[in-house]
Order: structure tokens, then sequence, then C-alpha cells
């Protein structure tokens, strides 16, 4: 029988030394949740890459995506995405915008819409912003609002809108990279996820400024998923430096460069057996500094000065403005005795920089999902938080179908959001507006925000665990080394 | 050689005259300015009052409402609140005996309010002493007292200084506990004079034998008056049956009521004021001291003590400034010397400093608007080069 085989496919490899096993056309059990199923029809054009050769980078693994299955995703795709844009552009006409603008939860001090308006009026009037203490937004919004873009009326509506569209369009192609296709019934739910999710909308009427930040590192995620090293490599400088804290995205980012951004959730396996070369990390880490410091260049000449850095950088460190979010530094730091500050403020920065190697480790085979962990990490324990950053948090779990079996609470998250989503604007409204409540009821609406938040994350990580371990067995249990 | 020297020497001096004449005429022109044919020639800038009633209780009520009543018409013919000290030892308006709270009147009837809702007390109750008040004259005063409370007179300043309260042979009773001499209003006014802190200064005082306090000065341009002379009382003049006190003093309110003649546009003189003392109205022998005054009593105003009349100019106005292109011409003509041409001397110093204000100020400002856009299109290239560059990479 075997030399039946070799007889009909002469072509056939006579001794196997090894067998890539992610290129085997495999397909998929399609799972309840996801749709991508690709017939092996489509994919005859390649044949799986057996050799007797040494083992080659991963790199070279990545093999071009495959045509989508059907017009019908493209078609919904084409439907439901201008919808929504137009939705939203929309809401942007009525007086949503106007109620929202200076909500608290919506926007920071380092990301509020007002502030912006105050800086560009400043800067256009001959007055340094950063002399005062209300501007802390980058330079670089400076440089661009006081020339090309538009800071009111229609024009940032429109920007907003784009804004969201760009990071809408960035989540469905990373969703698309990490599948490998052109496109899958799947986008429209990305896209819609993404757009219609409250905790990203209402902040983006708010025209905060976090709109840009969540766009920046959806490109950066976009551009490392499609091996654009460069280009992500800009857009995570330019994130870096509109907020300092994204930083902690830094490692996974690159090690998504290296890698690629295929789920391998399912089969953990360490960095050093893909033949990763890291030493190929150097030259990017010079060119992200390349980009860091001409950033920095811009916008110090834009601002006439250094004072920009301790206003904008220096403020998630150092935390000046006290100024009521929906995140857990500004309670506890309002009640802090001056000698004590500076060690908390170490403490809550070492905390954000703490889950880097933890992740960065347990998940170092699927990079694209560490970023993901570290941005939930982000948004539950930043120094300013808005609500747009847990929101990325959650529209990015669309993006990972294949956990969604193995979440352990998943409705108890969700009732626990569902639980701060409604308390937190009620008590911000009771404390602030109304004049009934004080800061405590508000307070313990962010901490069980917190906690649903933690619970998301703690889910997700677990998730992300026990898909390796597989489904449960009668009879057996796989243990972990 | 010798002729050189003499030659020189006398050209020198034929120019030094012309800095005299420059400077004499130039003193000419501000005196002329300040003590015109239509003044009385005091050479007064600006008008200071100092109203002390020195009594307390409410049976004094009419001591208060003489100085309140004298405050009244002073700042009504025009010195301001900041050049008024009002001291009152006690607060009448506001005494739980007082049926009309918050008011206190100067005759029965009660037609005028003088306490009204915009009097400014300087000092009040318990401040009013005898040290508070010779301080005040003097300007001897510790760094925090603030400047409503300080006299900061010059020696352009014509100071009228009203005193009322009980009084005797050369003492004023303060607050029913300490008294103020005749000499001690003498020194002070001398250290006054030593100190440049007036020009001329005006003494009115309404208590009994008054006449006592102002025969110590002397010190130069004072003119003094007073309601009564040694061994005579002063009256009040009448009661209101509600307040249930006296309510003015005879003296003080025949003084008031010819004030109410007078506006800021009066040329009535001192004269005119003192011709108008009635000794049957007033039941007290009103005395005048002048032999320290150096003008004649009928060329002094009523408004050079009472009023804050002002002397008031009106020049063209200055020709516009022009465009900043001519600012080498302007100034070269600021650094050309300047003639003594009376009236033109002005407005042409006044054109050329404004031309050189403009200039200045149309400098800073279109530069560092063009500087600004510079920088934020400096670093929109930067950013765009970024993009660009990383753009084309890949």
């Amino acid at each position: 029988m075997i030399v039946d085989f070799h007889r009909e496919n002469p072509n056939a490899a006579r001794r196997i030394s090894f067998i890539e096993f992610d290129s085997l056309p495999f397909v998929p059990i399609p799972k309840p949740l996801t749709d991508v199923v690709l017939p092996p029809s489509s994919r005859s054009g390649s044949s799986p890459l057996v050799g007797a050769s040494p083992s080659k980078r991963a790199s070279q693994l990545m093999s071009s995506p495959k045509a989508g299955p059907s017009q019908n995703a493209a078609f919904h795709l084409g439907i439901a995405f201008p919808s929504l844009v137009i939705g939203r552009l929309l809401l942007e006409l009525t007086s949503l915008p106007a109620l929202v603008k200076d909500n608290q939860q919506l926007s920071s001090a380092l990301t509020s819409y007002s502030n912006l308006q105050e800086g560009i009026y400043l800067f256009r009037n001959g007055v340094d912003p950063y002399s005062g203490g209300s501007f802390r937004h980058s330079p670089l919004y400076l440089s661009l609002f006081a020339t090309i873009l538009p800071v009111t009326g229609a024009g940032s509506s429109i920007l907003w809108t784009l804004c969201d569209a760009l990071g809408a369009w960035a989540l469905v192609n990373i969703w698309r990279a990490r599948q490998r296709v052109l496109s899958s019934q799947r986008d429209t739910l990305v896209t819609a996820v993404y757009l219609l999710n409250p905790y990203i909308f209402l902040p983006n009427l708010a025209h905060s400024t976090s709109s840009f930040e969540n766009t920046l590192m959806l490109f950066s995620l976009m551009f490392a998923s499609q091996g654009r090293v460069s280009a992500a490599l800009l857009s995570f400088a330019l994130l870096v430096h509109l907020s300092l804290s994204s930083i902690v995205i830094l490692t996974p980012l690159l090690l998504l460069l290296l890698l690629n951004p295929i789920s391998r959730l399912a089969s953990p396996k360490p960095l050093r057996s893909f033949g990763v070369d890291f030493k190929s990390l150097i030259p990017y880490v010079g060119e992200f500094i390349l980009y860091i410091s001409a950033l920095t260049l811009a916008s110090t000449s834009v601002s006439g000065g250094w004072a920009w850095i301790p206003q904008t950088w220096g403020a998630s460190l150092t935390l000046p403005d006290l100024t009521p979010n929906t995140g857990l530094w500004w309670y506890f730091f309002t009640e802090m005795f001056d000698h004590f500050r500076p060690f908390f403020l170490m403490v809550f920065s070492v905390h954000l920089v703490i889950y880097i190697a933890p992740i960065c480790i347990k998940f170092q085979y699927d990079p694209l999902y560490a970023a993901f962990l570290l941005i939930g990490i982000l948004g539950t324990f930043k120094a300013y938080p808005t609500l747009s950053d847990p929101g990325l948090f959650l529209s990015m779990i669309a993006i990972f179908p294949e956990i969604y079996p193995y979440f352990r609470h998943p409705i108890v998250t969700a009732l626990l959001h569902l639980h701060a989503a409604l308390l937190m604007p009620l008590f911000n409204h009771l404390w602030l507006n109304q004049g009934t409540g004080n800061a405590n009821f508000y307070y313990a609406s962010t901490l069980v925000f917190a906690c649903s938040n933690g619970a998301a994350l703690v889910d997700c990580i677990w998730a992300g665990l026990r898909i390796a371990i597989g489904a449960d067995n009668e009879g057996y249990a796989v243990a972990q080394e | 050689m010798h002729v050189l020297s003499t030659i020189l020497s006398l050209l020198l001096l034929y120019l030094s005259t012309w800095a005299w004449a420059v400077d004499v005429s130039q003193e000419d022109a501000v005196r002329g300015f300040f003590g015109n044919s239509t003044t009385s020639g005091s050479g007064h800038t600006n008008n200071w009052a100092v109203l002390v009633c020195a009594s307390r209780y409410w049976f004094n009520y009419r001591h208060m409402a003489n100085a309140l009543g004298m405050y009244r018409t002073v700042k009504r013919l025009g010195i301001p609140d900041s050049n008024i000290i009002l001291m009152l030892a006690d607060d009448a308006s506001c005494n739980s005996r007082n049926k009309f709270p918050g008011s206190v009147y100067a005759n029965r009837g009660r037609h005028l309010d003088l306490y009204g809702d915009n009097i400014e007390v300087d000092y009040r109750g318990y401040e009013v002493t005898v040290e508070n008040f010779i301080r005040v004259l003097t300007g001897r005063m510790d760094p925090s007292v603030p400047r409503s409370k300080r006299l900061l007179t010059d020696d352009r300043s014509n100071v009228f200084v009203y005193m009322t309260g009980h009084g005797g042979n050369e003492f004023l009773k303060f607050q029913d506990n300490e008294e103020i001499s005749a000499f001690d209003i003498a020194d002070a006014f001398e250290q006054m004079y030593q100190k440049k802190r007036y020009n001329e200064i005006f003494f009115m005082i309404d208590t009994c034998q008054a006449n006592t306090m102002y025969s110590k000065f002397y010190s130069p341009n004072i003119l003094a008056t007073g309601s009564s002379k040694l061994g005579e009382n002063s009256y009040s003049y009448e009661n209101d049956n509600d307040i249930g006190v006296a309510v003015i003093d005879a003296y003080t309110h025949y003084v008031l009521e010819y004030m109410e003649s007078i506006n800021k546009t009066s040329h009535k003189t001192m004269a005119d004021l003192f011709d108008t003392y009635d000794v049957k109205k007033i039941n007290s022998h009103p005395g005048v001291r002048s032999d320290l005054f150096k003008r004649p009593l009928d060329s002094a105003l009523i408004t050079d003590f009472f009023g804050g009349v002002s002397q008031v100019e009106v020049s063209p106005p200055p020709p516009p400034p022009p465009p900043p292109e001519e600012e080498e011409e302007s100034l070269s003509d600021v650094q050309a010397p300047i003639e003594g041409e009376g009236e033109r001397k002005p407005p042409r110093h006044q054109k050329q400093q404004q031309r050189v204000h403009a200039s200045a100020l149309s400098q800073t400002s279109p530069d560092a608007g063009t500087w600004r856009q510079l920088r934020a299109w400096g670093s929109i290239a930067i950013l765009g080069c970024l993009v660009g560059w990383v753009g084309l990479r890949k």
C-alpha cells in the first residue's frame, strides 16, 4: 500500500524528519461561536511543509491568507460597517455629546475634551498651555489640532467618529490576521461589538481623546499582526506619547512582531521551540527608541520647552489631579497622608509593571493574548482611566472565541458588569449632581467595577490556560507539569 | 589763551542762562497749571479730611451726628473715602437705645439719614484714642496698619481737621478716659510741617471753650476756627423727640446749613463762611485764627478745604500712531533736542511716545505668533516624515 501511494504521488517525501503541524490542512472542529469553516477545497493550493532540513524560522510558516468562504460575509460587513458609522454620526449630531461632554467617567483629566479645547485656545493666544494645571494632553495634540485637525463643531464629530471607525476596522483586521483569512462571517460581529459597546461609544461621544488611544493601540496590534514592524512600532510610539501607561504593552508587542498572531492557546510551547531569534528584537527596540525620540523632538518643538513632560507623562506617575474617575487611584490618594504619597505612588505604578513578566512568560506562545490580558490590566489599574479602557478589553474578547467554552463564571462576570454599569452613573449623579450621596457611594461603585473587570480578567486568564488542557473527559484528567 | 578761556566761560554762562530760562519756564508752566487765575492760588493738588468724634455714649449722639454731617458734606463736595479718615468713638446708629437702628439724624423730624449704607468709618469705638489720632496726623504707624487708616498726605495736600466732643481750656476729652491738649495738636501739626505732610491745614473744632484748642499752633499755613471762646460753653441746637437726645450742635448746625449752599463749582471764600457766624444764633462766640495763614481769607475758597476739586485742562487728542515702518524716524525724532516751544511740546512728545509704544507692541505679537505656527507646522512635518517613511518601508 505504501508502494501504491508512492507510485501515485511521486512528489511525496520519502523520508519525513519532521512535520510542522501548523501547516497541515487540519479542518478545525466548528465551535458553536465560531463560524470559520474552511472547506478543504479552498486549501488545495498549498502543500504541507514537510522538510528534511533543520528548523526554519517561524515567520516563514506564515502562509498567505486564504480566500473567504463566501461572499455573504463581505456583503454583511459592507452593509453593517457603514450603517454603524452613519448611526454614530447621527448620534453625534444630537444633543447627547453636549450632555456627556464633562462627565468624569467618560473622560479623565488626561483626556478631557474641554481641557483640549482650552489648551488649543491658550496655544493660539500665545500662552504656554503647560504653565497651568489643566492641560495634560500631549503636545502632539497641540500641533495637530492647532494646525490641521478641527477641534470644534461638526469637524470634530466627524473626526472622532472616523477614529472609532478606524479602530473597529483595525480590530477586524486583527481578527482576520489571527484567523489567517481575508474575511469571515464573524467580521460583522466583531465590528458591532466594538462600535456598539457603550463603554467605547459614550467616551467617543464625549469627544474624549481616549478614543485616539484605543485606535492607536488597535493599530499597533494590527500592524504587528500583519508583520509590518515599522508601522507597528510607530503607532505604538505615538500611543506611548499620548498615554505613558501603555508602555506595558511593549513586551507582548515585540513578541508579536517576532511570532505571529495566530491562536496557539490550545498548544502552548516555549518560545525557543519556535526558533525565534531574540537578537532580532534589538533593532526593533532601537527603532522604537528612535521613533520615541523623534516624537519627543516634535513635542518639545511645538511646546517650546520641556514643561510638557512632567505635565503629561508625569501626571500618570505623580497623580496631581484627583478628579474622580472610574479608576482606583483617586479615592485612595485623596485620603493619603502626604508623607506616604511617594511610597504609594511608587507601589501603584510598580503594580502596573509587575504583571508584564508573568503574563508574557506564561503566554509566550500567543503574544496577542498576552497583549489582550495586559490591556485588561491597564483598563483596571491605570492611573487615569476612562470607560474606554476596560471597554477595549471587553470588546477584544470578541476576537478570542476559542476560549468561550472554558470560561468558569461568565454569567457572574456579566452580572457584575451590569451591576457596575447601572450603579456607577447613578452614584455619580447622586453625589455630584443631586448632592444626596457622597463620595463613598461612587467609590463603592468603582470598586464593584474594578471587581467586575478583575473577574473578567481572571476568567480570561483561566480560559486561556484551560484551553490548552482541552475538554473534560471522563475517566482521566490532564495535569500540567 | 586767556581770551579763549574768558570767551568760553562767557559762552557757558550764556548757555546756562538758557537752561535757567528753560527751567523757569517749565516751573512757570507747572505753577500756571495748578495755580492759574481762576483758582485761589493755594497750590494744592489733593484734599484730605480728618473728622474726629471723640466722645462715646448715647447721650453724646450729637457729637457723632456732627462728625457724620461733616463727613457727608465733605464727600458731597468731592473728597473720596480714600482721602477721609473718619473716627467715631461710639456707634450711635446700632446702639440698642436707638429707636431708628442703622441711622443717624441731625435734625428734628429726621429728614436726612446721615448714616445710610455707604459710609466708611476708619477708626471706630475704642480705636479712637489720642495715640491713634496723633499717629494718624504724624504718619508714625506700624507697617501692618492698612492704607485706609493712614493719612497719606504730601506737601501739596490741603487737610481739613474737624474735631468735636467735650472739651475745656486747651483740652479735648477722648472716650471719657483721656484727653488731648492743645500743645499735643500743635506739636503734631509741627511734625506734619517738618515732614512736609500738608500744604495748608484748616482746623475746625466744636467743643466747649473750643477757641483755646487752636491757641497753641505755631506752624505755618494753618487756618483755625472754633465754636466758643475761653470760658464759654458750646450748646446743642435741637432735640428730636423720638430719638430722645440732642441731635446736633449749634455751631456745626449753622456751618452745615451754610455748606448746603455750596457745591463743587462754588467760589465762596472762607471769609464768606466766617461772615455767617451769628453769635446770637450759635449762643457762643466762634473764633478764627488766621495769623498763620498766608493767603488772605477772601481769596481762600471754601472748596480749597471742604471739597476735592481738581484742576483739569483738556488737551486736544493726539494724532493716531503711524504704522511700525516709521519706527526709525520716530526714534530719531525723540533723540533730537526738544525745543522749548510752549504748547507744541506736549502733543509732539505724546505722539512720539505713542509711536514708539505702538511699534514696540506690534513687534512682539506677529513675530511670536508666526514663530508658534512655525513650531506647530515643524512638528507636523516631523510627524508626517515619520509616517511617510514608515509607509514606504514595507
